[in-house]
Formats: structure tokens, sequence, C-alpha cells
């Protein structure tokens, strides 16, 4: 055991476009512009955990060496939402004096598909101000999010979820660098849960690690734990009209955990639909139409928790309907 | 000669004189007659609520002149405490009528006995009202008091309505014809309307302005101060809550001194305690977030205009998704207030914790709260304390965020990470410098 430890999705990311070992086809590709020392815009987009920002990172560090960072600015559209905040940023950094040996620096604009179509306009217009000094790489969830005129400005690399192999054979590298002991189902279950999703896998995978031996027990358990238990709670006190204990676990969500509502939102949409869940099949039709409403309301800006009340009234009234 | 006020002295003589109140009237009449008939009604307090002015104790006075009845009054001005209540209206109120004669017991303003100064008074009062053998009538401004609990349940409420600006208006022109002086008509339509519906406090001013000259808009621009009508947070979620008509409903939410902002938290969290079918409760939220959204678009486009429909919905929305009864819970502080500040603690080491995170695994914040944290607490509160304190030396973190992260075992992951760190050989001499390095 080493005495400072860090999440191993820190550290085992890869730092060289050689050392990702899936996304062939993009990595051959990126190794080209390397090659001539030139990109051109770069819109990456794919699942999460499928290596985007990791990808840019890499040709980054392959562009300009150890010290890229220099020559990068990383922003982040989900925690920089405002496009006042980006642009001067981005106006900084692109006026700033570029150093002899390297021909443009470049502005990594992470989860992009998180800023509105009013902010990816003005995005359009830095772009083309400073396209001389400047490279812009787009990193998203989902393209079709991104405005067309963004989108034809940059060429586009489609990263696909990981497959078994490439999940399986990561963690067990991992394993034996880490001396983790495991069975080997537990990495199947592992790659089932994570969906291609490597951050997920991994951060799974240590989590499983930090309890003793990895079985496929322990994984589920690891997933158990880290699924705030609360969601499902808040579902079943809604729907059995205990509103007032739901609501208290709405707030241990938001305030406790850290929840935004979206995020709560999400996971009761995916509860929803779960077969766990025992209520009535057209119920799930209906709930999912007002999760659809309040969810819209939140991204306008109203009041997150009243919005979630009112939702978890509605599953009050429903779970009433269903009993008689 | 001292002068009498002329709210005494124009004080309404009959029933028919009190100014509209038609329902209340009619209730109070109704339970009069049923004590007259020798049986006393199933509540034996009337708890008669409205703001000042508009007529509660001389609506009692006038009935007990009307019906002929005994009036024992007791007001704030008297000492309520136990001994002077269970003295004064136990004997009165327990005595059995010699004549016949009923005797009303008239306590007015309830909602002024004090807790502390007028101690037990409450608790007299609601055992008398279990076993009175005369009708027991009190008033309040706000009935909603959480040291009313114990009458009010025992009691039958009867509201009082707000004057308008009209009837005020033509009351001062009576007293004014009735006391010969001429008054400008307009000057008697701006002092009811600086009285919002307060009848006895437009007399005084009537008065005070007659007796300094001439009653003129100028004289009385000059001498009214604006009478702020506005109400405490537990007097508006009274009248939002049992209000059954949409004006009252607007005007608790429109009157409140509270700003709408606090408003909403106050309803968003008192209704589950007054709605409790769930129909009634989705119809009160449904409303309530409907409210958010205009008070959301309102912001959005700079259109402020928006807002009445936030109160149309916050108020009256609120108020009238009520088809079965009110629950008799009492009202509370925002939780959600109460648990953010407990909170704020944690939360900002959340978000220190999310922001370190997120720069090294080069991620965002909303993404580590959502995918990453999770995990770590299953690492510090679940796994080796050797895995936590690892990730506790490797990202350097604070004490605070290892108490975030860990709960209850942060103790055994800091002394575990100090002894990972103390362990190793070229650390052994920084050993006297402590563990700043990680602990900051």
């Amino acid at each position: 055991m080493s005495e400072a430890e860090l999440l191993w999705v820190e550290k085992y990311r890869p730092r060289t476009l050689s050392e990702v070992v899936n996304q062939k086809e993009v990595v051959e590709r990126l190794k080209l512009f390397v090659k001539e020392r030139n990109i051109p815009h770069l819109l990456f987009a794919g699942p999460p955990g499928t290596g985007k920002t990791t990808v840019a990172h890499a040709l980054a560090h392959d562009l300009y060496g150890e010290d890229y960072a220099m020559h990068m600015l990383e922003l982040n559209a989900s925690d920089e939402r405002g496009i006042d905040t980006i642009r001067n940023k981005v106006k900084e950094f692109a006026r700033s004096r570029t150093a002899p040996h390297v021909p443009f620096k470049i502005v990594l604009l992470d989860e992009s598909d998180n800023m509105t179509s009013d902010a990816q306009q003005a995005l359009r217009r830095l772009m083309e101000l400073y396209t001389g000094s400047t490279r812009f790489i787009l990193i998203a969830n989902y393209p079709s999010k991104i405005i067309d005129p963004l989108q034809s400005r940059c060429a586009f690399f489609r990263f696909v979820a990981l497959s078994k192999e490439d999940v399986v054979g990561r963690l067990s590298y991992i394993a034996e660098r880490e001396g983790v002991r495991y069975e080997e189902e537990a990495l199947d279950a592992i790659y089932e849960i994570s969906e291609g999703d490597m951050r997920k896998a991994i951060n799974v995978f240590q989590a499983a690690a930090s309890l003793g031996r990895v079985t496929v027990d322990s994984v589920y358990r690891v997933v158990g734990l880290a699924k705030p238990r609360e969601v499902r709670e808040m579902i079943e006190s809604a729907l059995s009209g205990n509103f007032e204990e739901a609501r208290n676990a709405l707030r241990k969500l938001m305030i406790e955990y850290g929840l935004s509502g979206e995020d709560v939102v999400k996971q009761i949409h995916r509860e929803v639909f779960s077969s766990d869940l025992k209520i009535p099949e057209e119920q799930r039709v209906l709930i999912a139409d007002y999760i659809g409403e309040i969810h819209f309301r939140m991204v306008e800006g109203s009041d997150e928790e009243i919005q979630l009340s009112a939702l978890l009234a509605w599953l009050s009234l429903l779970g009433k309907r269903a009993r008689r | 000669m001292r002068r009498l006020p002329w709210f005494i002295k124009h004080r309404p003589r009959t029933v028919e004189e009190v100014i509209d109140q038609e329902e209340a009237k009619r209730e109070i009449r109704a339970w009069l007659e049923g004590w007259l008939k020798g049986k006393p009604p199933a509540a034996r307090g009337l708890l008669l609520y409205g703001p000042p002015g508009v007529g509660k104790t001389s609506l009692v006075e006038a009935f007990a002149r009307e019906l002929d009845l005994e009036l024992l009054e007791l007001n704030a001005s008297d000492r309520r405490r136990r001994e002077d209540l269970e003295r004064v209206v136990a004997i009165a109120a327990t005595r059995r009528p010699l004549r016949k004669r009923l005797m009303i017991i008239l306590m007015d303003e309830v909602d002024g006995i004090d807790p502390r100064t007028d101690e037990g008074g409450i608790e007299v009062l609601s055992r008398l009202l279990e076993s009175a053998l005369n009708p027991i009538i009190m008033t309040a401004n706000d009935p909603w008091k959480d040291s009313l609990r114990s009458i009010r349940n025992k009691c039958k409420l009867v509201p009082f309505k707000e004057l308008t600006e009209a009837q005020i208006a033509a009351l001062l022109q009576r007293i004014c014809e009735r006391e010969g002086i001429s008054c400008d008509e307009k000057a008697l339509r701006l002092i009811a309307s600086r009285n919002r519906g307060d009848a006895r406090a437009a007399v005084n001013d009537l008065q005070a302005l007659a007796e300094n000259g001439k009653v003129s808009p100028e004289a009385v621009e000059r001498l009214l101060d604006w009478r702020e009508k506005s109400m405490n947070i537990w007097r508006t979620l009274g009248e939002l809550f049992y209000a059954e008509e949409a004006w009252r409903a607007k005007r608790a939410v429109t009157q409140s001194e509270e700003d709408y902002e606090t408003l909403l938290a106050w309803i968003n969290d008192n209704i589950p305690k007054k709605y409790k079918d769930p129909e009634d409760l989705y119809r009160a939220y449904d409303a309530l977030a409907r409210a958010t959204q205009m008070l959301r678009r309102a912001k959005a486009t700079g259109e402020w205009g928006f807002l009445r429909y936030m109160f149309d919905l916050m108020g009256p929305g609120v108020a009238l998704a009520k088809k079965g009864e009110v629950s008799k819970e009492k009202f509370s502080f925002p939780e959600r207030i109460r648990a953010m500040t407990e909170s704020k603690s944690m939360r900002e080491q959340r978000e220190e914790l999310a922001a370190l995170i997120a720069k090294r695994i080069k991620s965002s914040r909303a993404r580590v709260k959502a995918e990453v944290l999770p995990y770590l607490f299953v690492i510090f509160r679940e796994g080796s304390l050797e895995a936590a304190a690892g990730l506790s030396l490797g990202y350097s973190l604070s004490e605070e965020m290892i108490t975030y992260l860990a709960g209850k075992r942060a103790e055994q992951v800091v002394s575990t990470a100090q002894k990972l760190r103390g362990g190793k050989g070229e650390r052994r001499a920084e050993r006297g410098k402590g563990l700043d390095g990680f602990l900051r």
C-alpha cells in the first residue's frame, strides 16, 4: 500500500494518444494532425466516459509536450454557463501572446451541449474572430444539441461506447498494478453496470476494491451504496401518500448530496420506468409527462424544490388513485 | 370637560347600525338564540376575527342591548392572569342564570393575551369553553396565533370583513352631519382610503382633523400618515389557507409584510401541513409550481406585470385547491431555510471538494457531484481506512472535507492518514512538523 493515493480515473488516465487503447479510428486520424502540427476546430461527440476529454488532453500533450496546459484554456460549460464568462476568458486567452514554437493555442470547451443556443451563437462569432491564433475543441454528449453553424465549422469525431473487452481489459490492467484481488465475473458485472462508460467502471472498481476482494456481490453493494437510496424511498413514500416524508428525502438529496434538480428528475425518471417499481403501467406515462413539464420549467429557471414538490404531490395523487 | 372620542360617541347602538358584516350578524344571532332557548350550543364560545375597526366589539355590545343580555367585558387593559380570570370569569360563566338573563362574557383581543405576563390565562379560558353556562365571545385580529390553538379548536370561528372605502366614507359623512361640521367630500374619501378598512382609525383621524380646523384634502395629506396595514406571516398563512373566496386569499398574499420569495417558501412548507387529501395537495402544489413559473417569466422578460399571475396562483390558486377539510396542524417555519442554514458549511465542503476533484480528473463540478462523490462516500464510509486515508493524502483533503466524506469515521481516517504519512522513512524527519501537509 503506497501512502498517497489518487482516484484511479486520474492515475490511469492515458497521457498520450498512443496510450489510448480504444477509439482507434479517432486516434489514428488525430495522430495525422499531430504529424502535420495543425488541427482544424474539432467536435468530439459521444456518450459519457468514452474518452473525449482524455483524448483532447492527449492530443494537446502530443502537440505541445509536457507543458501543454500553458497553451490550452479549459472551460466547462456546465460550470460556466454564462456566455459572458466564456467570452471574457476566451478573449483574454486568445489575445495573450502565443509562444514562438507553437502555431496556435487551444480552447477546450467541455460539455458544450449544455450551452444555450444563444451562447452557441456567440461562440460561433468567437471562433471566427480568433481562428488565426486559436483552435476550438468542443466536447458534447449529444451532437444534435450543437447548432449547425458550429458543427459545420468543426471536424467531427464520434466516440463510441467502450466494448466489453476494452473495459474488462483496462480493469484487469489496473488490478494487476494495484494488486487488487477479484473474481472474473465481477469485471463482467462492472461492464454491464457501466454501459461502456469507462469512468464509471473505474470508479465502481476502485470503490469495490476498497471493500476487499472484488466480487459480483461487492460490486452490486457499491452500486447500491452509491445510488442514493433516497430516490427510491422518496418515490415510494410519495406513492403511499406520505408526502412529507417524500419531501424530506428530496431535501436530503438536494441539500446533503448536492444533486441538482435536473439530477433528481433524471433519477426519478429512471426509477419510474424500472420494473422494480410496482405501479399500474399507464401511470408510468402519466408520471413521465409531468416530469417532462417540470423539467422544462426548471430549465427555464423556476424554483426547483417547488417544482419537484409538485411532482411528488402528483405521485401522491396517482398512488391514491391506484389504491382505489 | 374631557371630550369623548368620536368612535365611542358615534358607536353603533343597534345591530342594524353596524356597517355590513351581514354574515357574521346572522351567525351570531343564530348562536345567541340557541343560548336563549335554554340549551348551550355545541360550541360554547365564538371567536370573532378580522382586521381592527370593523365592528367586532360594537356588534357584540349591540346584540347584548338588543337581546337584553348582561355583558361582562374584559379587554387587554385588564390583567388577565390565571387568578384574575378565574375570579371574574369562571364564577360568572358557570353561574346558572338566575332571572333567565344570560350574561355574555366578552373577551376582547384574546390574541393580545401574553402567554408570559398573563400566566395561565389561556388555559383557564380553554377549560371554561368546555363547561360555560353563559355565552363566551372572544375577538382577535390574528386567530392563528400559536398561543390560541387550544381555544381555537373549541370555538366557532366567525370572520369579519374589512370595510370598503365607500362604507367608511359614508360613515364619516354621517358623523360630520351629526357633529355639524362641513367636510370636503374628497377629504373624507382620502381619510377612508388612508385607513384601509378600519372604521375606528378613520373616525379618530376625522376627529383629529376637525378639532384642528378645516377638514380639507391638504390637511388630510399633511396630518395623516400612511397606516401600514400589512399582515405578519402567521396571519398571512391563516388568511390564505382558510380563505373561501379568491379575494381574501389574494389579499393575504398581496398585503403580507413578507416579500413574495419568502412567502413562496412558507407556503411551500405549509401546504402539506394543512392539506392532507392528495387531491387537494396536488391542486395546491400545481398552482404553487405555476406561480414560481410566472415569477421566473417576470424575471426573465422584465415584465413585472407577470407577478400579478404569480400572486393569483400562490394565493387563490393554493387557497381554492381545497375541497376537503383544512387540517388543524399548526403552521411551521420553512424547513428549507433552516436546513440550508444548518448545512451551510457542509455544502461549502462539498463545493470545494467537487471543484478540487473536477480540476484533477478534468471534469465538471456538476458531474463530479453526481458521478464521483457517491463512490468517494462508499470508500470513506464503508471501504478500508487505508484507501480513504490514501486518497485524503493524495488530494491533500482538509479535515473538514474528510469529515464531510467519512462522517463518523473521520477521526479514524485522519489517524490512519497520519500513520501512513509518518510511516514512510524519508518523511520521518518531518514528523515534528505535524500534519499541516494535508491538514491545512
